[in-house]
């Protein structure tokens, strides 16, 4: 109630700002320069934001991820940079240096997942309005699978069975999974990080890549590794795995199917649901989402990740933080929820209800939800989870050298351990 | 003051014109301090600071220093970039040596010839990386689809993506690219080598490997060493090729200094510049020590002179 009753405040102090006589221009820096439907969602709102505050403007820049990052980091140095700015939840360096507002009295939490709220939960705030979130899914070419005489059931298949498709897949010729780390630190740890996160359940699991209780010289840590690497070792990724871009890898699956698997973030309808002659889905594709390999033993075989991806945050060193919060806060409503969903087709962290959208991507939906049914979550990839040393290690060794095959278990673990 | 110590104050004036040389040289050396001396001597202040947004620079002393002694990624890019600049200049040279030695042959097609081998050196780093990415690529690049097509399809391999030939594919980059240049520059020496000199050594019966070994290559000596000590620079801060082909990957086995850097300033979630900095002195050092090494290493003692 306190929250609810700060946040109407909030908003009730934007809008009061935004109906004095002199004019104010909120700045806006962000990442998706190249996502058209997520550039026309946040515009819309600013958009309608500016209608309902006379005299207020927001300037919103457009940038890719990489060049966004180096700008910001010069300005926020600088004690300067624009009043909201895209982050993700392991930038956890601009809470530490006290470079983002604490947004826990600010925004509207009753209309945000609780999960999603966690996640940019940092000492005894909330900085992160998060927009974008989602899933690692195992989506799988139905068509394909058949064709190479295996059937991948939502619920996945446990231990040998998973080794057995794979090889048999191989067999016939056909790639079992795309996957390439062209330009991306994190694709080729998908399969791993899947089975190291059941095997070990979200706890253990966390506390491993944390360097904090568990080693990754741990048995089980083992065992899941010597699991990944019989997969890898079956042929489950094409020759060209370390020079196969994230695109490479989409079209590879679902333009010109050569690949029955593809281990992705849902994010996956942003690329697959374009026309075919733009690199989307050729027609008549047959998917499906499996819930991947689960390994014997399983501490979590319905262990899932969710992460929250692209969100805004209000510079510490804004003059109009409030107003910030308050468009912020405009966003965070169900019904801008189910409009993210329908523009994006990717979930968000507003509370929204995946089941109220049509049309003809409803059925994408229920196979989403079909296979997060029952789930539980750890919240964030590798990446997302790690800093330093250790994320760098992960990247160079878990997300790609090892399931290209250039080293083994031990090598792994040796350089895993060594990196903490 | 008489009239003969003004006049000849005058003079003086006219020898050392202070203001003059003040006004043209000033502002140079204003852009000079603000963007190379300030930064150079910002990055040696960082370098023995922690240094984070909000809060005063806080000294640490050698702590930095100390971390990269014991810093594995750092170590293996410094073998990385040594590597890389001490094969490629030799490389860069030697071809360029022999397609210049082509050209001044004047054998046919010279002056295509000539455009051709040039033409790389006028692409940016980030387009060639984009063709060489492709001519690797396993499946359909250019290089294993000829290894193929001539029966030597066991030698195909995924180049960028595998530690033992990532490097050294890289390594054939910076030469393929940069070949062409040093060509270009050694030919100019070459056609301005005194024509009596030649003459005199082909009147002395002088074969055409001896004329080259005895009278070409001593006379052109200086151009080739400072190719090679630019050659050097070049590639001891190499950035662009790499970050546009592999970051670094895979196991750190195309790591460079240059990339290590950028990845610690911008890329590990910290926003402290200190640790950078220190590496950034630390390569400074190495690469000053570098170029006085082989200015020394190259000096010519007994000046030629024709």
């Amino acid at each position: 109630m306190f929250r609810r009753i700060t946040a109407g405040m909030a908003v009730a102090i934007g809008l009061s700002a935004g109906t004095t006589a002199h004019a104010q221009e909120l700045t806006l820096w962000s990442h998706w320069a190249d996502q058209a439907s997520k550039v026309e969602f946040v515009e819309s709102a600013a958009k309608a934001f500016e209608e309902a505050n006379p005299g207020v403007t927001i300037k919103i820049n457009w940038y890719q991820k990489e060049p966004l990052y180096a700008a910001l980091k010069t300005a926020l140095t600088a004690g300067q940079g624009p009043d909201i700015f895209y982050a993700e939840t392991s930038q956890t360096e601009y809470m530490e240096n006290d470079l983002v507002m604490d947004l826990s009295d600010k925004l509207n939490w009753d209309n945000i997942e609780p999960w999603a709220t966690d996640v940019w939960g940092y000492g005894d705030g909330v900085y992160g309005f998060p927009l974008e979130a989602w899933t690692v899914e195992t989506y799988v070419n139905s068509a394909l699978a058949k064709k190479a005489g295996v059937e991948i059931p939502v619920e996945g298949l446990e231990g040998a069975a998973f080794v057995d498709a794979v090889k048999k897949i191989a067999e016939a010729g056909i790639t079992p999974m795309a996957q390439g780390v062209g330009d991306r630190p994190y694709p080729g740890a998908f399969l791993t990080h899947d089975i190291l996160l059941k095997k070990l359940g979200a706890d253990d699991y966390a506390s491993l890549l944390k360097g904090k209780g568990v080693k990754w010289t741990d048995p089980r840590v083992r065992e899941a590794l010597e699991y990944a690497k019989e997969i890898i070792d079956a042929g489950a990724f094409p020759p060209s795995f370390s020079s196969i871009k994230l695109g490479e890898a989409h079209r590879y699956f679902h333009t010109s199917p050569g690949a029955v698997m593809l281990q992705m973030g849902s994010f996956y309808p942003s690329r697959a649901f374009a026309s075919p002659d733009e690199g989307g889905q050729a027609d008549g594709f047959e998917l499906a989402i499996s819930h991947g390999p689960i390994p014997e033993g399983a501490a979590c075989a319905k262990c899932k990740t969710i992460a929250v991806g692209g969100s805004y945050v209000v510079n510490a060193a804004s003059d109009h933080g409030d107003l910030a919060a308050a468009f912020l806060n405009s966003m965070a409503t169900p019904e801008m929820g189910n409009k993210w969903l329908e523009a994006n087709l990717v979930q968000t962290g507003i509370k929204a209800d995946p089941s109220a959208i049509e049309g003809e991507h409803a059925a994408y939906f229920q196979k989403l939800a079909a296979a997060n049914e029952g789930a539980t979550y750890t919240y964030g990839i590798p990446v997302q989870q790690m800093q330093g040393a250790p994320r760098e290690t992960f990247t160079q060794t878990v997300n790609q050298a090892f399931p290209a095959g250039l080293i083994g278990v031990d090598e792994v673990i040796n350089l895993m351990n060594g990196a903490y | 003051m008489s009239k003969t110590a003004a006049s000849a104050l005058k003079e003086r004036d006219h020898a050392n014109p202070v203001g003059a040389i003040t006004t043209f040289i000033l502002p140079a050396l204003l852009v000079y301090a603000a963007f190379t001396a300030l930064p150079v001597l910002r990055t040696f202040y960082n370098s023995t600071h922690l240094i984070v947004p909000n809060k005063p620079s806080e000294w640490v002393g050698f702590t930095h220093y100390t971390a990269l002694w014991s810093d594995q990624i750092f170590w293996k890019a410094v073998w990385n970039t040594l590597t890389w600049a001490a094969v490629a200049p030799v490389l860069e040279v030697v071809i360029a040596t022999l397609l210049a030695l082509c050209l001044y042959a004047k054998v046919p097609f010279s002056r295509v010839l000539r455009v051709a081998w040039f033409t790389p050196v006028l692409m940016s780093y980030v387009v060639v990386g984009i063709l060489w990415m492709w001519i690797y690529n396993y499946e359909w690049g250019a290089l294993n689809t000829m290894l193929r097509a001539i029966g030597l399809g066991a030698l195909a391999q995924p180049w960028l993506g595998h530690p033992d030939t990532a490097l050294a594919s890289l390594i054939a980059v910076t030469t393929w690219m940069w070949t062409g240049f040093n060509m270009v520059v050694i030919l100019a020496a070459m056609s301005s080598l005194p024509s009596e000199v030649l003459e005199a050594a082909e009147l002395d019966n002088c074969g055409w490997f001896a004329k080259l070994w005895y009278v070409i290559l001593p006379l052109i000596r200086p151009t080739l060493l400072n190719l090679v000590v630019l050659s050097f620079i070049g590639k001891m801060k190499v950035f662009d090729l790499v970050w546009v082909t592999t970051q670094g990957n895979p196991l750190w086995s195309t790591e460079t200094v240059s990339t290590y850097v950028y990845k610690r300033a911008f890329q590990w979630s910290t926003f402290d510049l200190g640790y950078p900095s220190t590496i950034a002195v630390i390569w400074f050092v190495i690469v000053l020590a570098g170029v006085l090494g082989l200015t020394f290493l190259f000096r010519q003692k007994d000046r030629l002179e024709y």
